[in-house]
């Protein structure tokens, strides 16, 4: 069979791999295993829109049986009744950072003996139970398309997980601390972070709940990091600006926050969210969302470049056998000019919030919910008595023009983000920084 | 259930597997699927998904171990890996897997007549843009339709061999009108459960009615959630504090709390794994072991937690056929089939109320202590039984697992909303945090 006619453009991405975990609950390793996984997405591009093909274990080879893919693939595109155009971008691959310490090359059992110390050091008095785990992936990507762009690039990303439970007559805290990276291993001499999820959750049983209301917030560089991710960088993704679902459709150059704002989505940054090349074999730089306060840049994939302009394509990321989606990778805040005592002076009152359990939008309404792990309360420019549980919501235009203060120091941090039922790895970062009038949930009264 | 086709490799598996481990199991999957999704009213793309997978999980001494392929041809190097996985955990209390028993043969969500072709894609994205049209001034932003059916294989050296078909419909749709958004959804083992026509309207009609809200101000509402609010701070606070791991680990609020009144006494929550068309209906578990109704609360006192089988052993107990999986790739870990809340129902919109459709960020719940603060979408006041004026959002907080004790109602109807199956739910007095 000869390649199809009628296909405008058609792509193939093949992830195969393998990812290892080590799970250690209360002192024991409870499980420890390996997934093997070779999977395949061809989409092909007919006359109206996609028809796409993901299946396991494809034998990288043209000829007969690509050929009966492309047109199994062609079959389902002539479903739509799109119009569906690509716009283009740069066509490099990074290479992907060297490590000081291969996962490869540690073995398994070393591992699990490293992950059970960092799990002991959060055995503090009152902690009731401890649990950390280990996760690595490694990830050998090919791609080609019909233009004749071709390449394949190795990743391995790899991290843990320590987790702490402290009581006392009957309240219950938690402590959490991950640290997720493509820098090579990173088991080693990490007791502090034990010993920090346990110092976290023994201090927030004597924490009070925080009372609701509007209040001014200081945010720490990682729960800022939260804010840019679900504030901005959702509401600014083409996909979503193409389907009219964003609250920042049409309004390019507009002001929606203070000068001093500038919020950037950068794939090519050496964090957790590095691409070497994104899923449709482009490479994106530095994208500016916000730039000094103005609506500046979407976050696109060839096709919603094509239909809104305005940005940059490279954004397209995807799961191992799904289809790209356009993501978010390194999202930040970049830094200010003001130090810490004086964004403390500023707040005056208020609330210091830090750490973060996620986040939530809804993109369309412009709606934000965040949540912070504990705080603290600011009376007279000064921290005073921790709070639990506090959550922020607010509204992508109104918010962002409380944002009055940014630190000089940006600080990032690694996780994971969920988009229609994709989770791809990520980092969130800013520096600290302060917000006025945040609305702040907490479940205390007077 | 049907009977079992033996499958070459898996006896081979077996007889491997055999000399190297005291026992071993493998539960595989295979499925195809059909997707297309909408971009505003046209079909943007369609795709088609056949997955296959296995995963081998070996017992040996105590120890066990795991691995899991998308490659049954890999078999031979997955138990390698399992039984390798399995040297390095630490041996365990371990009473051996479960022996085979007769179980009916029928499937519970299955329909042999689904057709997973891309026409019935295309079919149920055009019912939905048909209901969407009844509130034309709401646009459709994106929707999507699925219809998909797998096969599950489980197997065990004691010589369990089960297998189970299931078929799966789901659509969604979304629309905005304004800086107002709508979300519906539906799903079912059959097409001929699923209702586009009306998902399409209700999504548009979200939006379109929500448009306008008011700002209230804080203050103690009583609150209707309605079964996907209802569910989504369940499912993020409540049902992690009913897994038997986390009740011996230290980990559950609920631990020490085992016939105490937990909720208000009309409430009861179970696990009813034998639910007929319920999409989480299975005869056995993750496991092999087979299900049945467990009890989780009734009429307001606490009866019960769930256990898979390593949980069990080790608290001295019976694993109570709750393991579930994400994916073949999964490993078995505690859950549930289909959580059913139910008591006795009554009307939940005849007193004045805040109605709240969904929340957002209930995923950031602390499921230690039950504290949360969300934001609301799509709120509506509720006055002379029914909808009124939207509420144009506010945050409800409180501590999820203090406010079962002030539920007031349950709705008549109830739904299904991924594996719960609930009605909407009043509760008395929560804290709304206004702007």
């Amino acid at each position: 069979m000869t390649e199809p006619s009628g296909i405008r453009y058609y792509d193939l991405r093949q992830v195969s791999g393998q990812s290892t975990h080590i799970d250690v609950d209360k002192g024991v390793i409870e499980s420890a295993g390996t997934i093997f996984f070779n999977k395949a997405v061809i989409r092909v591009l007919g006359p109206r829109g996609w028809g796409i093909l993901e299946f396991d274990n494809y034998s990288h080879e043209p000829g007969k049986k690509f050929n009966e893919l492309l047109a199994s693939a062609q079959k389902l595109a002539l479903v739509a009744d799109d119009t569906v155009n690509l716009g283009d971008g740069s066509r490099i691959v990074r290479p992907v950072p060297l490590v000081k310490e291969d996962c490869r090359d540690v073995g398994i059992e070393e591992k699990a003996e490293l992950l059970l110390a960092i799990e002991k050091a959060a055995d503090l008095p009152l902690v009731t139970s401890r649990r950390a785990n280990y996760s690595e992936r490694i990830e050998k990507v090919r791609f080609m398309d019909s233009s004749g762009n071709e390449y394949c690039y190795e990743i391995c990303r790899s991290g843990f997980s320590v987790m702490a439970v402290a009581s006392r007559n009957g309240t219950v805290q938690m402590g959490y601390e991950p640290d997720h990276t493509i820098r090579g291993f990173n088991l080693r001499h990490r007791e502090e972070m034990g010993r920090k999820a346990a110092a976290t959750a023994v201090a927030l049983l004597d924490a009070g709940a925080a009372k609701g209301g509007k209040m001014h917030a200081i945010l720490d560089p990682e729960l800022a990091g939260v804010f840019a991710h679900e504030a901005v960088g959702h509401a600014s993704e083409g996909d979503l600006i193409e389907e009219g679902n964003s609250i920042l459709k049409g309004r390019t150059g507009e002001k929606i926050g203070d000068d001093r704002l500038t919020i950037v989505d950068d794939p090519s940054l050496h964090e957790f969210g590095f691409e070497p090349v994104d899923a449709e074999g482009i490479a994106a730089g530095r994208t500016e969302i916000i730039r000094a306060g103005k609506v500046n840049a979407f976050l696109h994939n060839r096709q919603t470049l094509a239909a809104i302009g305005n940005g940059v394509a490279g954004h397209a990321r995807a799961m191992p056998g799904e289809p790209p989606l356009v993501r978010m990778s390194n999202t930040f805040i970049e830094t200010g000019d003001a130090t810490d005592d004086e964004i403390f002076s500023e707040c005056k009152d208020g609330i210091y919030l830090a750490g973060s359990r996620g986040g939530q939008v809804d993109p369309g309404r412009g709606v934000f919910q965040f949540n912070a792990e504990y705080g603290y309360l600011i009376e007279n420019g000064e921290r005073t008595r921790m709070v639990r549980d506090v959550s922020l919501s607010g509204e992508i235009l109104k918010t962002l023009h409380g944002i009055a203060l940014c630190g000089k120091k940006r600080v990032m941090h690694s996780g994971y983000c969920g988009k229609g039922g994709q989770s791809v790895p990520v980092s969130d970062g800013a520096p600290l920084v302060l917000l006025r009038d945040a609305v702040v949930g907490g479940s205390g009264v007077d | 259930m049907r009977w079992w086709v033996a499958v070459a490799w898996i006896e081979e598996l077996f007889t491997v597997g055999e000399q190297r481990v005291d026992e071993l199991e493998v539960y595989g999957f295979s499925g195809t699927s059909i997707s297309a999704d909408l971009k505003q009213r046209h079909v943007s793309l369609c795709s088609s998904s056949v997955e296959t997978g296995l995963c081998i999980r070996t017992i040996d001494k105590g120890k066990i171990g795991s691995s899991s392929t998308n490659d049954p041809q890999q078999w031979q190097a997955c138990l390698d890996a399992a039984i390798a996985g399995g040297r390095l955990a630490m041996p365990q209390e371990w009473k051996g897997l479960p022996d085979p028993v007769a179980l009916p043969k029928t499937d519970f969500a299955w329909d042999p007549d689904l057709v997973v072709e891309p026409a019935t894609a295309q079919e149920l994205l055009a019912g939905m843009l048909e209901g969407a049209l009844e509130y034309p001034d709401a646009t459709v932003t994106s929707g999507g339709a699925g219809v998909a059916v797998g096969e599950i294989t489980f197997a065990n050296s004691h010589g369990v061999r089960y297998t189970s078909r299931q078929s799966d419909v789901s659509i969604s749709l979304e629309a905005i009108s304004g800086q107002s958004t709508g979300y519906e959804f539906d799903h079912a083992f059959s097409r001929s459960q699923v209702n586009p026509q009306r998902v399409g309207e209700q999504g548009a009609c979200l939006a379109s009615r929500s448009a306008g809200g008011k700002d209230i101000p804080s203050g103690e509402y009583d609150v209707v959630l309605s079964p996907m609010a209802y569910a989504d701070l369940l499912s993020g606070i409540f049902i992690p504090a009913l897994s038997g791991r986390n009740v011996l680990q230290g980990r559950s609020k609920l631990a020490t709390k085992i016939g105490e009144t937990i909720t208000a006494p009309l409430l009861s929550f179970f696990d009813d794994p034998h639910r007929v068309g319920a999409t989480g209906s299975t005869w056995f578990d993750a496991e092999g072991t087979p299900t049945r109704r467990l009890d989780f609360v009734r009429v307001g006192v606490l009866t019960g937690f769930a256990y898979d089988l390593k949980t069990a052993y080790r608290a001295g107990l019976q694993s109570t056929g709750s393991a579930i999986r994400g994916g073949f790739a999964g490993l078995p870990a505690i859950g549930h089939h289909n959580f059913v809340v139910d008591g006795e129902r009554d009307e939940v919109f005849d007193e004045p109320a805040i109605y709240v459709h969904s929340v957002v960020g209930a995923h950031t719940a602390n499921p230690l202590s039950g504290d949360f603060s969300v934001e609301m979408s799509n709120p509506f006041w509720v006055r002379d039984g029914e909808l009124a004026e939207p509420v144009r959002g506010a945050m409800l907080t409180g501590n999820f697992f203090d406010l079962q004790r002030q539920v007031a109602a349950l709705g008549k109807e109830s739904r299904a909303v991924g594996s719960y199956i609930l009605p909407p739910v009043k509760i008395n007095n929560v804290r709304v945090i206004g702007k």
